[in-house]
C-alpha cells in the first residue's frame, strides 16, 4: 500500500478513535473537549501528510478522481473546524465533524477505481489548480454549515420540548450557532465566487458540466445567503436549508467526476 | 504505592454544619473572614497542637489540625474548649453545641467529601471547593500548616478535581434560579442578555439575581406598585418601568421573567407575535413563575420563543437533583479508592 494510503488509513482511524469514545462520553455526560481535540489533531496531521504525498505521487493537486476529491474536502473540513470551532465556541463541532470525515475517507477507499494513478501533467495550469482548490474548500465550508445546522436543530428542539439533559448542556447557545451557520455559508460563498472568477482566466478549458454544476451550487448558496441576509426565514428554517442544502454540492461532486 | 504515615493518626477535625447545628448557633460560632488568620494562629498555639486550618462558611465551621496528644479525644476536647472560649458561649449554649469529632482516616474522608461537594446542602455544588482552597491559603500564609496538612489539602484538591472530572455530580440545575440561568445560557450569550422582570415577587427576584451574577447585561423591572419596582431595580442595578409600559419594551429584552398576581394571562400569543416581528427572529426566553400562569402556553408554539412555566422549571430542577444523587455512589467509590491510595484506609 502506498505511503499516502497508509497515512490516510491511520488518519481515518484517528478520527474514528475521536468519535466513538467521545460520543459515548458525551451522551453519558462525562465528555471533555480535549478528549476529541487530540485525536482530531493527530488525524489532521496524518491527513495532511497523506494529501501532500498523494500530490507528490500524481504531480499535481490531488483533486482529479472522486476518492481524491473526498479526501481533499475531508481535509478542508478539518482545517476549517480548527479555524472556525474555537472562535465560535463550537468545540462540540468535532463530535459531529469526525463521523462525516471518517465516512468520507472510508468512502474514498471503497468506491470503485479508488485513487487511480493518473499521469502527472506535463504543464500545470495554476489557475485550474486554484479554481479547484478554492471550490473544494468552499464545499468544506458548506459541509461545516450543514453540521452546525444539525447542531442548531437539535438544540432548538431540546429547548422547545423542554428536553434538558446530557447533550443540551454540551451544545452551544442557539444564537451563537445561528451566527456560525450564517458566517460559514458566507465564507463558502465567497470562496466559491473566487473559484468561479478564476475559471474565467483558465488557459486549459474545463468541461462544461463541471462549470455548470459549480454555478448551480453557487446559485443555491447565493440564494440561501440572500435569505439569511434579508432574514426572510427564521434561524430554524435557515438551519434546515444549510443542513439539507449540502446534499446538492455532495451530489454535484459525484456528477463532476463521472462527467470528466 | 503511597507510604502510610503514622503521623496521619494525629490528624483531627472538629466541625459543625447545617445538619448538626441550627443557623442561630452556626452564626454564633462562625469566624468572620478577617478573623480567620488570627484563629488559625490561636489553634496552633493551643498546648499539644502543631498545625491548623479553619474553614468557616455559612453552612459549616471546621477546624483541621494535627496534635501530639496521647489520644484524639483529648485533642478534640481541647478544640471544643477553644470554641467555647473563643465565642464566649454561655454554659447552656456550650451544652447545645453539637459537633462532629473525626480523626485520622475519618477526618481525611470528611475533607475529601466536603471538597467534592458531597457534604454540601446543594449536592455537588462547586463553590465549596474554592472556599476550602481559600481557607487553606489563609493558613498557609499564616504559617500554620506543615507537612501533614499541606499534603492532606493537596490530596483533597486532587480528589475534588477527580470527582468532578470523572462524574457528573456538578452537572444540571438543582434550583429554579439555576435552571433559569442554564436556559438563558443556551439561548443567548449571557453577557449580551437583557432581562425584564414583570412583577417583583421573591422567586423572580432570585432568578434575576442568578442571571445577573452570571453576567447578564442589564435588567428592567416593572411592577404594579412602581415604588416596589424602583426599589428592586435599584437593588439590582437596573431600571424601573411603569406597569403600563412593559409591553412596549418587550422587544428590547432577551429574557422575560413574569410573576404577576393577575388571575388571567397577561402575555398572549398576539403580543409575542408582534414582538418577534420587531426582534427580527432574535430568540426570546420567557420564564413564567406565576400561579395562576401569566403567559398563555400557546406562546411556546411561536417560532423563536421558548416558554417555561414553574412546573417545567421545577421538573428540570428535580431531574437535576436526581441525576446528582445517582452519581453519589460513583463519587464515594472514587473517594474510597483515593483514601486507600493515600494510605488513610487499608
Amino acid at each position: 500500500m502506498p505511503l499516502d494510503r497508509q497515512l490516510l488509513l491511520l488518519s481515518t482511524l484517528a478520527f474514528l478513535i475521536g468519535v466513538v469514545p467521545a460520543a459515548r462520553a458525551l451522551f453519558s455526560g462525562h465528555w471533555r473537549p480535549s478528549r476529541q481535540w487530540i485525536p482530531m489533531l493527530i488525524g489532521f496531521i496524518l491527513q495532511t501528510g497523506a494529501v501532500y504525498d498523494r500530490g507528490q505521487a500524481v504531480g499535481q493537486c490531488p483533486m482529479k478522481s472522486l476518492s481524491d476529491i473526498l479526501v481533499f474536502i475531508a481535509w478542508s473540513i478539518v482545517l476549517l473546524y480548527f479555524l472556525v470551532g474555537p472562535p465560535y465556541r463550537v468545540s462540540l463541532l468535532g463530535i459531529f465533524t469526525a463521523p462525516l470525515v471518517t465516512a468520507m475517507q472510508g468512502l474514498a477507499f471503497v468506491i470503485p477505481d479508488a485513487f487511480p494513478d493518473y499521469a502527472a501533467k506535463s504543464k500545470i495550469d495554476p489557475y485550474v489548480e486554484l479554481h479547484a482548490a478554492l471550490a473544494l474548500v468552499a464545499y468544506a465550508a458548506f459541509a461545516l454549515a450543514c453540521i452546525t445546522g444539525v447542531m442548531y436543530l437539535l438544540q432548538e428542539r431540546f429547548l422547545k420540548k423542554h428536553h434538558i439533559g446530557g447533550l443540551f448542556y454540551q451544545l452551544p447557545p442557539i444564537q451563537g450557532l445561528a451566527k456560525a451557520i450564517q458566517k460559514l455559508v458566507y465564507l463558502g460563498l465567497l470562496l466559491l465566487s473566487f473559484s468561479l472568477l478564476v475559471s474565467f482566466k483558465l488557459n486549459t478549458p474545463i468541461s462544461n458540466p463541471k462549470l455548470i454544476f459549480a454555478w448551480a451550487v453557487w446559485v443555491l448558496y447565493a440564494l440561501i445567503g440572500v435569505i439569511m441576509w434579508r432574514q426572510v426565514l427564521s434561524p430554524r428554517q435557515t438551519a434546515w436549508l444549510a443542513a439539507v442544502g449540502f446534499v446538492i454540492p455532495f451530489i454535484s461532486l459525484w456528477l463532476m467526476t463521472t462527467h470528466g | 504505592m503511597v507510604d502510610v504515615e503514622p503521623i496521619q493518626n494525629q490528624l483531627v477535625c472538629l466541625g459543625l454544619n447545617y445538619r448538626t447545628t441550627p443557623v442561630e448557633v452556626r452564626e454564633r460560632v462562625a469566624f468572620p473572614e478577617s478573623k480567620v488568620p488570627e484563629a488559625v494562629q490561636e489553634v496552633r498555639a493551643l498546648p499539644g497542637f502543631e498545625e491548623s486550618v479553619v474553614l468557616s462558611t455559612c453552612n459549616r465551621v471546621e477546624i483541621y489540625s494535627t496534635h501530639t496528644h496521647a489520644d484524639a479525644q483529648q485533642a478534640q476536647g481541647e478544640l471544643v474548649k477553644y470554641v467555647i472560649r473563643r465565642f464566649d458561649l454561655a454554659p447552656e449554649q456550650a451544652e447545645a453545641l453539637v459537633t462532629y469529632d473525626l480523626h485520622a482516616g475519618e477526618a481525611a474522608r470528611h475533607l475529601f467529601r466536603v471538597v467534592s461537594g458531597l457534604d454540601s446542602m446543594v449536592l455537588g455544588e462547586t463553590e465549596i471547593f474554592g472556599q476550602v482552597k481559600a481557607a487553606y491559603q489563609v493558613a498557609l500564609a499564616a504559617g500554620t500548616t506543615s507537612r501533614t496538612l499541606n499534603k492532606l489539602f493537596q490530596q483533597a484538591f486532587s480528589v475534588g478535581k477527580k470527582v468532578r472530572n470523572e462524574t457528573t455530580i456538578q452537572r444540571g440545575s438543582t434550583s429554579v434560579g439555576s435552571v433559569a440561568v442554564d436556559l438563558a445560557e443556551k439561548v443567548h450569550d449571557l453577557k449580551e442578555c437583557r432581562v425584564m422582570l414583570i412583577g417583583a415577587g421573591e422567586m423572580s427576584r432570585t432568578c434575576a439575581q442568578s442571571l445577573l451574577s452570571r453576567g447578564a447585561k442589564s435588567i428592567i423591572v416593572s411592577n404594579r406598585s412602581h415604588d416596589r419596582a424602583v426599589e428592586l431595580a435599584t437593588e439590582m442595578g437596573g431600571t424601573a418601568l411603569k406597569f403600563d409600559e412593559w409591553e412596549a419594551a418587550m422587544h428590547e429584552v432577551d429574557v422575560i421573567i413574569s410573576s404577576t398576581s393577575a388571575p388571567h394571562f397577561v402575555i398572549k400569543p398576539e403580543q409575542i407575535q408582534h414582538v418577534m416581528k420587531k426582534r427580527r427572529w432574535e430568540p426570546l426566553l420567557i420564564i413564567d413563575i406565576a400561579v395562576p400562569r401569566d403567559v398563555d402556553p400557546a406562546v411556546n408554539g411561536i417560532e423563536g420563543v421558548y416558554l417555561y412555566d414553574i412546573d417545567a422549571l421545577q421538573a428540570i430542577a428535580d431531574s437535576g437533583r436526581k441525576e446528582r444523587e445517582k452519581q453519589l455512589y460513583a463519587c464515594e467509590q472514587i473517594i474510597e479508592s483515593q483514601l486507600t491510595k493515600y494510605g488513610f484506609v487499608e
